[in-house]
């Protein structure tokens, strides 16, 4: 039975969603100084309309929902797909203030994507938005990808039982240390350092390669959010092809490999346990599907003769394949190129790598390597079931952090997260291909965007039809939180209108 | 006969001389980024006309100098200007203040560059600055000022009610 939602389940929800949108109008401090440092005083002030919008939302929010309860599973989840809601429209502020959207509409596709760590965007004359815009657009991607509820712990929430539940509707489900506050530091530790890191050796990279000795650190900073949040957004919109630059895509693939690898395994490792790198079924799972699917793109693009020798295949088929795969969308080829020079199979194994997707518990999309091994271990589990004599007892394994009994509620609910994500991908195919758009394009188009991937076939434009910018932009916020929290979310709000029902005829 | 002929050719040169001739005969159309995109075989290793802005950073290598022209579509190219090519001196490349200079490049167009690894690219053989860049004005609007003043102050107020009783918070 359902319950009824109460008065005091709204002031929970609205509590916490108001400390979120709290840490969101202060990181909008961010790109504000950023633009007065490069004394873009016009953006400036766009970002600092932004910022006191935000804030007295969320003021006003924490003021009229003041609570001394805890959140529990349900209000956890509906705060989680909620906040990101908020943060996604006030977050949207600055893009049209800017004037580089057409509609607000737009704003929030933008926002959307860059929160999802997607990359897919409708800015219009990108080459030509401030210091500031770019930072937020980049520093959006990188929050977002350590998930934004995962930075209001860290600073505003303190470690309530409840604030792990909100994490948990975040899809960052691994819990690291028994204190949730200790998980959010941790997390932020890791992306701070890593962050540090990718700016300087980024930064030299692009002096190195010619770029502006004062812009270079952040030209570093940007690709290395975009890469290390598996974001795939770039400062310039030939997105890596700005660069002309060989290292600077090795170098951006590596933080974007890393990125995409689960917090787990990069806690296991900086705590000692190098070991777990070769043993973790995600890193099997990773391993064998990136194989697989360049062999792939390799025979779609020799039949086709589309590279001239074995160096610039490589340099532009694993750079391409590898992006999708830990579904980042950085891209060293022209959006089209997918279509008129890859062809349906280079699309088709380039889809599939999408679709796949990261990690659990990374910053990257799709189904996860973690539930393909799950999926695919139990196959073999029951194969060898079958070919067992009856009386025989057959258990799976996975090692996971450390070895898992492979039970069958563990196989279906990684089925089930599956089914979900190939549901999307569908519905959002049928939509392209209603609005006539070719059917490997539209696929690819779709799977881009429920995975949180990015790349594009040249079907996201600003001029696309209204309601495949909807359609997407459920599709992002439906893979990158996972479906449970979302669906929890509609689910509340149909009990919220039942109760006032029920409420009303009572009285 | 020979009259006629005489005639015939008199008029056949004045024709040529007075037909109106288009002012871009003789030159290559101007392609865009979307055009030698989409139609990457037909233009691949062809020579190309294209104009576009400078964008910020001109990457000077040790063969020569990569620069990105933005076309205004909200694409842009990468052109390569090789050291035996006469560069002429950019004044400004792009910026949230600047427009940087226009130029028209004639090149050869890659649809994958065998010398760059596959990318697609435009090698110039001449380039011209057709606009030198300007300053680009960003106007603070009054009405954005106001706009920050109210919700500052609002934000101000809603503050205040809410820290002026701390002990209402919510428990950690």
């Amino acid at each position: 039975m359902i319950r009824r939602v109460w008065r005091e389940d709204f002031r929970i929800i609205g509590y916490y969603t108001g400390l979120v949108t709290i840490g969101v109008g202060l990181l909008m401090l961010v790109p504000m100084v950023t633009s007065l440092v490069f004394r873009e005083w016009a953006s400036a002030l766009d970002f600092a309309i932004s910022a006191a919008l935000t804030l007295l939302v969320g003021y006003v929010l924490v003021l009229i929902s003041r609570t001394k309860s805890t959140p529990g599973l349900t209000h956890a989840m509906v705060i989680a797909a909620g906040s990101w809601l908020v943060a996604m429209v006030l977050s949207g502020v600055p893009y049209m203030l800017s004037g580089h959207s057409e509609s607000f509409l737009d704003a929030c596709f933008d926002t959307m994507s860059g929160y999802t760590t997607t990359g897919i965007f409708l800015l219009q004359d990108l080459d030509h938005i401030s210091q500031g815009l770019n930072m937020w657009r980049h520093l959006l991607t990188y929050v977002g990808g350590q998930g934004i509820v995962v930075l209001a712990l860290t600073f505003l929430i303190g470690s309530t039982g409840g604030a792990f539940k909100i994490m948990v509707g975040e899809g960052k489900e691994e819990k690291l240390e028994p204190n949730v506050r200790h998980i959010a530091v941790l997390i932020w530790r890791i992306s701070l350092i890593y962050l540090g890191v990718g700016t300087v050796v980024l930064g030299v990279i692009a002096i190195a390669n010619g770029i502006k000795p004062y812009l270079a650190f952040f030209h570093g900073a940007y690709i290395f959010m975009s890469a290390w949040s598996t974001g795939g957004f770039a400062p310039y919109s030939q997105n890596m092809l700005y660069y002309h630059s060989s290292v600077m895509e090795i170098a951006s693939m590596v933080f974007f490999i890393l990125g995409s690898f689960n917090f787990a395994l990069h806690y296991a490792v900086w705590t000692g346990n190098r070991k777990e790198i070769l043993r973790n079924v995600e890193i099997v799972s990773f391993t064998i599907t990136v194989l697989t699917t360049f062999s792939l793109v390799c025979l779609a693009l020799m039949q086709r003769g589309v590279y001239p020798n074995a160096v610039a295949l490589f340099r532009r088929g694993f750079f391409q394949l590898v992006s999708g795969h830990t579904t980042t969308g950085q891209s060293n080829i022209y959006a089209r190129t997918f279509v008129r020079e890859w062809g349906p199979l280079g699309m088709l194994a380039t889809t599939i790598a999408m679709a796949i997707g990261a990690s659990a518990a990374s910053t990257g999309g799709g189904f996860k390597g973690l539930r393909m091994g799950i999926i695919v271990r139990g196959i073999a589990t029951d194969i060898r079931k079958l070919l067992s004599p009856e009386r025989a007892v057959v258990t799976g394994h996975y090692h996971h952090i450390r070895d898992n009994v492979l039970s069958d509620s563990v196989v279906k609910g990684a089925a089930v997260i599956v089914v979900l994500y190939v549901l999307i991908y569908v519905v959002g195919a049928i939509v392209g291909m209603a609005y006539g758009y070719p059917m490997a394009d539209a696929l690819f188009e779709s799977v881009s965007a429920s995975s949180n991937t990015g790349l594009s076939c040249g079907i996201t434009q600003a001029s696309m039809p209204t309601l495949m910018k909807i359609m997407y932009m459920l599709e992002m916020w439906m893979g990158r939180l996972e479906f449970l929290s979302v669906f929890t979310l509609f689910g509340f709000i149909a009990t919220s209108v039942r109760s006032m029902r029920l409420r009303k005829a009572a009285a | 006969m020979n009259r006629l002929c005489v005639v015939l050719t008199v008029m056949a040169l004045a024709v040529l001389i007075v037909a109106p001739v288009p002012a871009s005969a003789g030159q290559l159309p101007l392609s865009t980024t979307t055009e030698l995109v989409e139609g990457s075989y037909k233009w691949d290793g062809k020579t190309v006309s294209f104009k576009g802005e400078v964008l910020q950073d001109l990457m000077v290598r040790k063969d020569g100098t990569w620069m990105n022209l933005s076309d205004g579509n909200n694409t842009a190219m990468g052109v390569f200007v090789p050291k035996d090519v006469a560069m002429p001196v950019i004044s400004r490349t792009e910026d949230y203040r600047t427009v940087g200079d226009v130029v028209l490049i004639t090149g050869v167009f890659h649809r994958v560059c065998v010398q760059h690894e596959g990318e697609t690219d435009i090698h110039a053989v001449s380039v011209t600055v057709l606009t030198p860049g300007s300053t680009k004005a960003n106007p603070i609007h009054l009405d954005r000022v106001v706009w920050f003043v109210v919700l500052a102050g609002l934000l101000g107020l809603v503050m205040w009610l809410y820290y002026r009783k701390p002990g209402r918070g919510t428990e950690h």
